[in-house]
């Protein structure tokens, strides 16, 4: 495990915040923390990385505390906090530049150039972060974040202020480094969307504790949820036969209501459709799933 | 370069390329060419001799310095905590002592900044007399302590404090304080309390430095004690800056 949080419990000002999370990341996984605002996650990451110091229970980052070994974890590890600020009379470049010098990287002609262009940041000489929108600040901070090329990447809300395209592009570069790279990457973020598309495992924090933990579907099956979604058919599909691994819920004109268990890919089961002939043209997510899983576990506190 | 030259760099570069730097360095000049306007003034009208005109003007510099330093000291901790970007810092692999000596260089670097702008003024009012270099030199040596302790103090009160704005109130409050003997009249100066107070305060021990040097042409070296009271307060203020950095968490 890259990283493993095992009873943490912190205080701040007195006042007991977290009191008991657990949580373990692998090598090369998309791990989502998930919880309601104020319910510890900036905490536990702020405690995980050694900014807070913990009242009891262990943290483990790459096998080092990070209370004792900060710096060399520092060295592998990068982040990109809620509140991300920046240097607004740098450059891009030379806001870049002045991190990677502080990891000790002497990147080379270009090199940074490179790195703010796969983020989406072409180059404008001269143009000062203070002019970039909130968009390009958050794709700023991940390229900072990357730096270093680390072994751990926690990112907090990473997909804020970003556009649909800009969320792609990152969720495509997260999937990379996961896949590719072996990067574990704990995502720490309310946009359920985001965690259904790049996270296997999630955790759920409610009021400083670890409610959940486990693969997304091992938890929704436990939870006893269908994943639903709305299906538009251009045609007749009443006498088409129906795959096991769907159930139809309702049909109303060219639209069907359908739902799927947990573990059920969801493309395996439109591909089955469009094999049996239901010539679907559109498909919309209904709930269910994660979303039903999130509600269910966080009921009664501000989302 | 190291970690800390980057970072006082990068301090540097906060107080001469951003706005904020620029416009506190603009008003730092405006209010220098108001006093040198009403201390030339005096001088012509023979009101002020030249050694007081320019032993005003040290203390002057000596004052705004230390204003220019709880500001940027407050700005170096909890001004970056507040714009979410002392964190990025503290999560590098520079240690924070680094951090620290860095943030300290930017303070040097201001103070330094801000002489060199003051020495034209010294000029302006002292070319005509015999202390001008004796001024000069009274307000490197004996400022610098004194300066940058200010600066040190605000950003010990940033790290403990939760905003920008509430550690600023304490260090203008004790700037204020020590910066009064500016304001006594000599009979106060003289009576007890004045006295206890020039003793631990290390505005008045650069002011009595300046006296004795620029006004009374002693030598430099013989102001032993008045060193004394403005290294213990940088020491006193270097490890009160030290000890809450060590705390900071984010």
């Amino acid at each position: 495990m890259i990283m493993e949080i095992d009873h943490l419990k912190v205080s701040l000002g007195g006042a007991p915040i977290l009191h008991d999370v657990n949580l373990s990341l692998g090598e090369g996984e998309i791990y989502g923390l998930l919880g309601p605002n104020g319910a510890g996650k900036s905490t536990t990451i702020a405690a995980a990385i050694g900014l807070l110091k913990r009242d009891g229970g262990q943290v483990r980052i790459m096998g080092k505390d990070p209370q004792t070994e900060a710096k060399p974890i520092h060295a592998k590890l990068g982040v990109l906090p809620e509140q991300n600020g920046f240097y607004d009379w740098m450059t891009a470049e030379d806001y870049l530049g002045f991190f990677a010098a502080l990891y000790d990287l002497h990147p080379r002609e270009g090199d940074l150039q490179d790195r703010l262009a796969r983020f989406g940041l072409e180059p404008r000489p001269g143009q000062r972060i203070g002019t970039f929108s909130r968009g390009m600040r958050q794709r700023l901070g991940l390229a900072r974040a990357l730096i270093a090329d680390p072994a751990l990447l926690i990112l907090d809300e990473p997909t804020n202020g970003l556009d649909p395209r800009g969320r792609r592009e990152i969720h495509d570069i997260l999937i990379d480094l996961s896949e590719n790279h072996g990067v574990g990457v704990l995502l720490c973020t309310h946009l359920l969307d985001d965690v259904e598309r790049l996270c296997k495992r999630i955790g759920v924090i409610v009021e400083g504790r670890t409610v959940a933990e486990g693969t997304i579907a091992d938890l929704v099956r436990s939870n006893d949820r269908l994943v639903r979604f709305r299906l538009h058919v251009n045609g007749d599909v009443s006498k088409s036969e129906v795959p096991p691994t769907v159930t139809v819920v309702a049909r109303d004109g060219e639209w069907c209501s359908v739902a799927l268990s947990p573990e059920i890919d969801p493309q395996t089961a439109w591909r089955e459709l469009l094999f049996m002939g239901w010539p679907i043209t559109e498909i919309r997510h209904e709930g269910g799933g994660i979303e039903d899983l999130y509600l269910g576990l966080t009921e009664g506190r501000a989302a | 370069m190291t970690a800390t030259g980057l970072i006082a760099r990068k301090e540097a570069g906060d107080l001469l390329l951003s706005l904020r730097g620029l416009g506190w360095l603009l008003t730092m000049a405006v209010v220098l060419s108001v006093f040198g306007l009403l201390l030339v003034g005096n001088t012509e009208l023979s009101l002020l001799d030249n050694a007081q005109v320019v032993y005003d003007m040290g203390g002057i510099v000596t004052a705004l310095g230390a204003l220019l330093a709880v500001v940027v000291g407050t700005d170096a901790v909890a001004g970056e905590r507040e714009r979410g970007t002392l964190v990025s810092l503290l999560l590098t692999p520079a240690s924070r002592n680094s951090i620290l000596l860095g943030k300290l260089g930017g303070q040097a670097i201001a103070w330094a900044v801000m002489y060199a702008i003051a020495l034209p003024y010294f000029w302006a009012v002292g070319s005509t007399g015999q202390n001008l270099v004796d001024g000069a030199v009274s307000v490197a040596l004996l400022g610098t302590p004194v300066v940058l302790g200010f600066g040190f103090l605000a950003m010990g009160l940033g790290a403990r404090l939760d905003s920008a704005r509430s550690s600023l109130l304490p260090g203008l409050i004790v700037l204020l304080l020590s910066a009064s003997p500016l304001l006594l009249g000599p009979s106060l100066r003289q009576s007890a309390i004045g006295r206890a107070f020039d003793a631990v305060n290390p505005f008045s021990g650069a002011l009595n430095a300046y006296d004795a040097v620029i006004i009374d042409s002693q030598s430099i070296a013989a102001q032993v004690p008045h060193f004394a009271v403005t290294f213990v307060w940088l020491a006193l203020t270097l490890w009160f800056a030290a000890r809450g950095f060590s705390r900071v968490s984010r």
